[in-house]
């Protein structure tokens, strides 16, 4: 790989993030818009039912890392359509830029992008709401790694069906990540899910990611349990996208879709 | 031999888009990639770029094939074309940045510039792509296109846009190109004056097939008549146009 035109990919979305509106609102106003009303709703749970101050922390947490994990994999998949929409897919693959190159690029910055939301929404939280959650942001690390990593995968494939399917299926970078929220146990433990269900939530990463972070805010407590199985997990997951979407990326390309993606 | 095609062909389901193409271009040379509407001009380009990969046949450039030397090959190579466009909201020179740094051209700054002044479009440097004529975006794609002194240009109807003045003027930096950095260019068109005013060498394409191919001359006999003394490519287009219809 080379650096050079990572930096350039990572220089075309800079330019797109700080002149599109949308990318914008999608880095900022969202994830600032989110804590506000969880802080409100929090607020109101400890004033009126006397909650423990954990559960207020634990909500706020728990709100937080969803909307960056949605974030991140819906902007990795917009970052890619902004190409479709521009028609410029076949001026960059026309250059000697790899595949792989342009996906480092965008990851990069889509990260940086989903951090920059999550920072300020920890600064909200603890500017407005007295929580202070900068603390247990280090105890959280691990969880935040199996997120970023299985939004990746799914942020992988979900790319990989758009080049393969065109525009037609874009709505998935918004509801994909939906359909596995309440699976993903971000609100709730997974014993709250009935006994058929548990199977499938532990095959999730982002339900051991969410439980691992209660128990660092519960217990003050690391569960390698919920780490090695997200992480486990995750690998599985990471290989399968880069595998399918190097296979729908070769089925474009074989079928011509790459010039027919508007 | 600069580019080497040999049985080339494309097939999208049971629809052949090319079939059985086969060419060489001599370096420096300019080879005019003609035919009517859906004649298979564009899937081949799109071939020679590495985009869309060939049902069999092989394409050899610089003598180098894309399964192992994809990178080298796509670093001396550029292309312009209608159907593609720039991100809307970045300017022109972003935009032209980005692909500088992608073909790692040394000073990039100074080469944009050098190359918007040359196509007369250097007070739009910072105006976002999105505001732009089509004829200025054809400008902007054609600095694009030249930004790494390709030493293979693959222009897909680069005038389409363009009123007579510019297109004069880009035609003219064309042939400025091929005596400054000796590029050899695949021009395709459907303005004949334009191919045979540019191209020294010529494919007629027609239902993914070559028909006819030599001098704008050898063209017009192929198509019409062997007894012609003048070329008449119009004539041969309308000609091949009408019959594939």
């Amino acid at each position: 790989m080379n650096p050079r035109r990572i930096w350039a990919v990572i220089y075309r979305h800079g330019c797109e993030a700080r002149r599109n509106l949308n990318r914008i609102t999608d880095t900022v106003y969202w994830p600032v818009q989110n804590i506000i009303v969880w802080g409100f709703f929090t607020l109101y749970l400890s004033r009126e039912h006397r909650l423990e101050p954990g559960v207020v922390s634990y909500l706020l947490g728990a709100t937080m890392l969803w909307g960056m994990f949605y974030s991140f994999q819906r902007d990795l998949a917009t970052g890619f359509m902004e190409e479709l929409w521009s028609r410029n897919l076949v001026n960059l693959f026309s250059t000697p830029l790899k595949v792989s190159e342009y996906m480092t690029g965008l990851i990069l910055l889509t990260l940086l992008k989903a951090l920059l939301g999550l920072l300020l929404a920890v600064l909200i939280a603890w500017l407005c709401y007295a929580e202070n959650l900068f603390p247990a942001l280090a105890g959280f690390v691990p969880f935040l790694l199996i997120l970023i990593l299985f939004s990746l995968s799914i942020g992988l494939v979900i790319t990989g069906l758009i080049i393969r399917f065109t525009t037609k299926i874009q709505t998935l970078a918004w509801s994909f990540a939906g359909l596995l929220m309440p699976l993903s146990c971000v609100y709730y433990p997974v014993t709250t899910l009935p006994g058929w269900l548990r199977p499938l939530a532990w095959g999730l990463p982002t339900m051991h990611a969410f439980e691992g972070m209660r128990d660092v805010m519960a217990r003050d407590a690391f569960s390698s349990t919920h780490f090695e199985w997200g992480m486990t997990l995750n690998l599985v997951y990471f290989v399968f996208a880069v595998v399918f979407f190097r296979w729908m990326f070769g089925l474009a390309q074989s079928r011509g879709f790459l010039v027919r993606q508007e | 031999m600069i580019v080497e095609v040999t049985q080339l062909t494309k097939t999208f389901g049971s629809f052949t888009a090319v079939n059985e193409v086969s060419f060489a271009i001599k370096e420096g040379e300019i080879l005019g990639l003609l035919g009517p509407n859906g004649a298979g001009k564009t899937t081949t380009i799109l071939m020679l770029l590495g985009l869309t990969t060939p049902t069999s046949g092989s394409i050899r450039i610089f003598n180098r094939g894309y399964d192992r030397d994809r990178e080298t090959i796509l670093a001396g190579i550029n292309f312009c074309a209608p159907y593609i466009s720039f991100p809307g909201r970045l300017s022109v020179y972003e935009n032209l940045m980005v692909f500088a740094r992608l073909y790692q051209v040394p000073r990039p700054g100074r080469k944009i510039m050098e190359l918007l002044l040359r196509f007369g479009i250097e007070p739009l440097k910072n105006r976002p792509v999105l505001l732009l004529s089509s004829g200025e975006n054809t400008r902007v794609a054609l600095c694009k296109a030249l930004l790494n002194n390709p030493r293979l240009l693959l222009l897909d109807e680069p005038t389409a846009f363009l009123d007579p003045q510019i297109s004069g003027l880009v035609k003219r930096v064309l042939r400025e190109l091929r005596e400054e950095h000796g590029s050899t260019i695949i021009y395709t068109t459907h303005n004949m004056s334009d191919a045979e005013e540019m191209c020294s060498q010529m494919v007629f394409l027609s239902c993914g097939r070559i028909i006819a191919r030599g001098t704008a001359l050898e063209i017009t006999q192929a198509i019409l008549d062997a007894k012609r003394d003048k070329p008449a490519l119009v004539e041969a287009f309308l000609h091949v146009a009408g019959s594939s219809k």
